[in-house]
């Protein structure tokens, strides 16, 4: 059977060569007269140029009943300018190979245009038209809130979305933002007009309380005067200091089923909240985190996965909801994936028994090693495009975080050890503290889940 | 009409150059610099697909991929994952109608690693190749299936669609992922035959690109690569040529719990590699490739009849292409005025081609895509042994932008008045067999999506 493996010659494993210098990159810090702030950073090479905008219009201030008017806001914000008709703006755009993305979540809204390097004057003066004047046809509006009617039955009958909203509805206290899901309710969505998206326009969006990131290959680019003609023009007053709830939530360990009568397989969504990218422990979150489930190699995959079968994949992971300098922010916690029905209960026995052994013998040396050698060598390759540094200089900015902070967390990441990160990861997975979501079909795994004692077990229609 | 789109400076090779070069046992290898980034990927392309599949056993080409992660001689268990990951290394494989695809994106100085890896397998997999390994990948390729087509709404429809326009028999007939009998009746006597048959050094095209030395990289290649036997045991793969058309309008109505509504359809199209072809991807721009394209036009924002209406393509070279019409209706609308609007505008279409605005856009549409797949060092090695595998030139790959470029609108107006008629399509309909429920709690979208790289 080793036919041809016995005429192949055989090397030593090879050793690495020396590692080349590579730091995630600083950008410039700048303010237009109209107060916006501007991240600069030239990346040789990238012909696409990445701009993100941060917009601080976060859902915590969306008007009571009106939840999905910072979406459709954000959507409608490139259906037409004072220049240009919806459909005129959507062609200008695609004229210069460009895309415009906006997408309105916790922190706030973020606008994303991506934009070949030799038109970035013209893709810079459409977002500078969006965000300066838009128009918000009536029309329009009414389309974006029909259309946007319409997507909700896709967004309930995907398992991984309706398990998303299943936990965020029993984690946040019901009058709490997070509790509801980002984009509106049909009942909240329908009541939206553009008025109200109009409203909620000019009392958030305005260039002094937002940030503009631009990063690509800006060789013979005049930065400054491309700026200055097109997002310079956008003005708007002063904005009043803005407070905002801190993030709680009831962990108490309870599993919820989402019935899907006749699902071939389970989704699973077990979480909790945690500490956000200004707590101290983060770096040792990140690294015990990635080493409970954050690839194929991890402890959650090695067991569900490469021994027994039940699963295409799991991973646990920790994703900010909002991060604030005072505490009052969080992360999400979670471990995802989805099961066989017929196996949901046994791979949820072993998801707590891979948990339970962790609490009790912690991380291996050599594990915490091969997961910081992974988080840090990974860097130079993560951050290869234009996009995904200009995403992370953004949120980093959302997240009121230093400008440096990705570069520092890799040196964090590089001193954290064992024992902390042992720490960080079972505080973060409490076995008795877990929310469980189970989209699947109840007639099937109801009684085996009641039977791991993992919490009270309540079904609700899918 | 003169070319409505100016390429920007960079169109195409944006300065890269590849060099290539053949191993005696018969790899070929393709090499590309660029000092940019500390980075450097290796991408390794057999020629081997789910086309090479026999009857009885869909879904073993992708089985085995996993397979290729479950060790070999001198690489124990999973220690493929593990190794390149330790060294900050990303990696996976992928496997479609033509071919196979393993690739690793590297810290430049760990490029040897990869090399080394890649070797390993390529030359000794069946040394470590077992039964409970065949077991355990057998188990997550069916969770795989489940996941991705099997347990979410709509999941199907690809392998419907696919399974109509090309015909019993022919070797595009089925997907990648295969049939649920079939990957249970795989043994591992398939994947043995299987590896013997497919994964030789002479079957396969190497690409390394980014931060390299070309001759340390190339002696690298050939200590590690070079003594792998050739070998000739494939044989060519069965014809997928099929006449232009399909000659009738094929038709499935799929009663399922979806959530709306919907229309889709397959059009033959002309083989990737040709003038054809790039005509037929600038018509589907045009027509169905972004907001200012004409389906979305029609039927989201004047008709308001759709959720979402657009066109893909999936090149294919070894058989007819495919294009992919996929609509979403909104609340109420019923698929035959949906299905009126699109035959309305596909035949206007064919009628008029597009103006020459939207040839500006389409064209700048595409050229901006390709400057995003060539923004890596893996995109680009991905490209390179794309064209070096299905056209025997990997130079094609730092030209084909220039290719879309030149293609003219009477060519683009031709290609949709021959291939986009109701006569050449295969249609699938869906239509849910329960309302669309909303629970109490008030219907909603979340968007919380943060996988990480999902392994194989």
């Amino acid at each position: 059977m080793s036919d041809t493996a016995a005429t192949m010659t055989f090397h030593p494993q090879p050793t690495a060569g020396a590692a080349k210098p590579w730091a995630f990159p600083a950008p410039e810090r700048g303010e237009l007269p109209n107060g916006l702030t501007v991240l600069r950073c030239h990346r040789p090479g990238q012909q696409v140029v990445a701009v993100e905008v941060n917009l601080d219009a976060p859902l915590d201030a969306e008007p009571a009943g009106l939840d999905g008017v910072a979406t459709i806001m954000a959507r409608a914000l490139s259906e037409g300018t004072d220049k240009h008709s919806a459909e005129e703006f959507a062609a200008e755009l695609e004229r210069c190979g460009a895309t415009l993305d906006a997408h309105a979540d916790h922190p706030g809204v973020r606008v994303s245009l991506e934009v070949p390097v030799s038109r970035l004057a013209r893709g810079l003066g459409l977002l500078a038209d969006a965000l300066r004047a838009p128009a918000f046809p009536d029309g329009e509006v009414e389309r974006l809130v029909a259309n946007r009617l319409d997507e909700i039955p896709h967004e309930l009958a995907n398992p991984a979305r309706r398990a998303s909203m299943a936990l965020s509805k029993e984690l946040f206290p019901a009058d709490s933002r997070p509790s509801r899901p980002r984009q509106g309710t049909e009942e909240t969505v329908r009541r939206i007009d553009a008025t109200a998206v109009r409203a909620f326009y000019e009392a958030h969006v305005r260039p002094s309380t937002s940030t503009a990131v631009v990063v690509g290959d800006l060789t013979g680019v005049d930065l400054d005067q491309v700026l200055a003609d097109t997002l310079g023009s956008w003005s708007g007053g002063p904005a009043p200091q803005r407070t905002y709830p801190a993030i709680t939530a009831d962990d108490t360990a309870r599993v919820v089923i989402v019935d899907r009568p006749g699902a071939v397989q389970t989704q699973l969504l077990i979480g909790r909240i945690g500490a956000d990218r200004h707590d101290r422990v983060w770096p040792a979150q990140v690294l015990g985190t990635y080493c409970l489930g954050g690839t194929l190699t991890s402890r959650l995959d090695q067991v569900l996965r490469e021994e027994k079968g039940y699963t295409y994949g799991v991973r646990s992971f920790g994703q900010v909801l909002r991060s604030m300098p005072d505490g009052s922010g969080a992360a999400m916690l979670a471990i995802t994936g989805s099961v066989a029905t017929e196996v949901t209960g046994p791979a949820l026995e072993d998801t707590w028994r891979v948990l339970r052994t962790l609490a009790e013998e912690g991380l291996t040396d050599e594990e915490r090693d091969v997961a910081v050698q992974n988080l840090v060598g990974v860097a130079p390759l993560k951050f290869e495009t234009a996009a995904a540094v200009a995403g992370t200089l953004a949120d980093q900015v959302e997240q009121h975080l230093p400008d440096d902070f990705q570069a520092h967390l890799y040196a964090r990441l590089a001193e954290t050890g064992t024992v902390e990160a042992t720490a960080a990861v079972v505080n973060a997975f409490p076995v008795d503290r877990l929310v469980t979501v189970l989209v699947g079909d109840a007639a099937a795994i109801e009684e085996p889940v009641r039977a791991l004692g993992i919490g009270e077990v309540t079904v609700v229609s899918g | 009409m003169p070319m409505g789109h100016t390429a920007t400076q960079q169109a195409g090779t944006g300065g890269l150059k590849a060099t290539e070069h053949r191993l005696a046992n018969g790899l070929r290898v393709v090499l590309s610099e660029d000092h940019l980034t500390p980075v450097a990927a290796v991408c390794l392309w057999y020629d081997v697909g789910s086309r090479h599949e026999v009857k009885g056993r869909t879904g073993l080409a992708h089985l085995f991929e996993h397979l290729m992660f479950q060790g070999s001689a001198q690489v124990k268990g999973n220690g493929h994952f593990e190794l390149v990951q330790g060294a900050g290394g990303s990696l996976n494989g992928t496997t479609s109608f033509e071919r196979t695809n393993y690739f690793e994106t590297m810290p430049a100085h760990q490029l040897e690693l990869a090399l080394w890896l890649e070797a390993d397998r390529m030359g000794s997999l069946l040394v470590a190749l077992d039964e409970e390994g065949l077991e355990n990948q057998r188990d997550v390729v069916k969770n795989e299936r489940r996941q991705r087509y099997d347990n979410v709404p709509y999941g199907t429809a690809f392998e419907r669609l696919v399974g109509m326009a090309y015909p019993e028999g022919h070797p595009y007939h089925h997907t990648p992922i295969g049939s649920m009998a079939d990957l249970d009746a795989a043994s591992l006597e398939d994947a043995r035959t299987f590896f013997r048959t497919y994964y030789a050094p002479n079957n396969a095209v190497l690409s390394v690109v980014g931060d390299i030395d070309p001759e340390q990289t190339l002696a690298w290649i050939e200590k590690y690569f070079g003594s792998i036997p050739s070998h000739d045991a494939k044989q060519p793969p069965r014809d997928g040529s099929l006449p232009d058309t399909i000659g009738e309008q094929l038709r499935e109505v799929v009663e399922e719990e979806v959530p709306s509504r919907a229309l889709m359809a397959a059009y033959r199209l002309p083989h990737d590699g040709t003038r054809e072809a790039d005509a037929a991807d600038l018509a589907l721009t045009v027509l169905g490739g972004g907001e200012s394209s004409r389906l979305h036009n029609r039927l989201v924002r004047r008709d308001r009849s759709a959720v979402a209406a657009g066109f893909g393509l999936l090149r294919l070279a070894g058989a007819p292409s495919l294009g992919w019409l996929d609509v979403k209706t909104s609340a109420g609308v019923e698929v035959p005025d949906v299905e009126a609007a699109v035959d309305e505008e596909l035949a206007r279409f064919a009628e008029e081609g597009p103006t020459a605005e939207e040839m500006e856009r389409a064209q700048a549409q595409l050229e901006r895509e390709w400057l995003d797949r060539l923004a890596t060092v893996g995109g680009r090695a991905d490209e390179l042994c794309r064209f070096a595998v299905l056209f025997g030139d990997p130079q094609l790959a730092l030209t084909a932008v220039r290719r879309v470029l030149d293609i003219t609108a009477e060519e683009v107006r031709d290609i949709a008045r021959a291939r986009l008629r109701p006569d050449n399509r295969a249609v699938l309909v869906y239509e849910p067999t329960a309302p669309a429920e909303t629970d109490a709690s008030g219907a909603a979208g979340d968007d919380q999506d943060d996988e990480g790289d999902r392994a194989q």
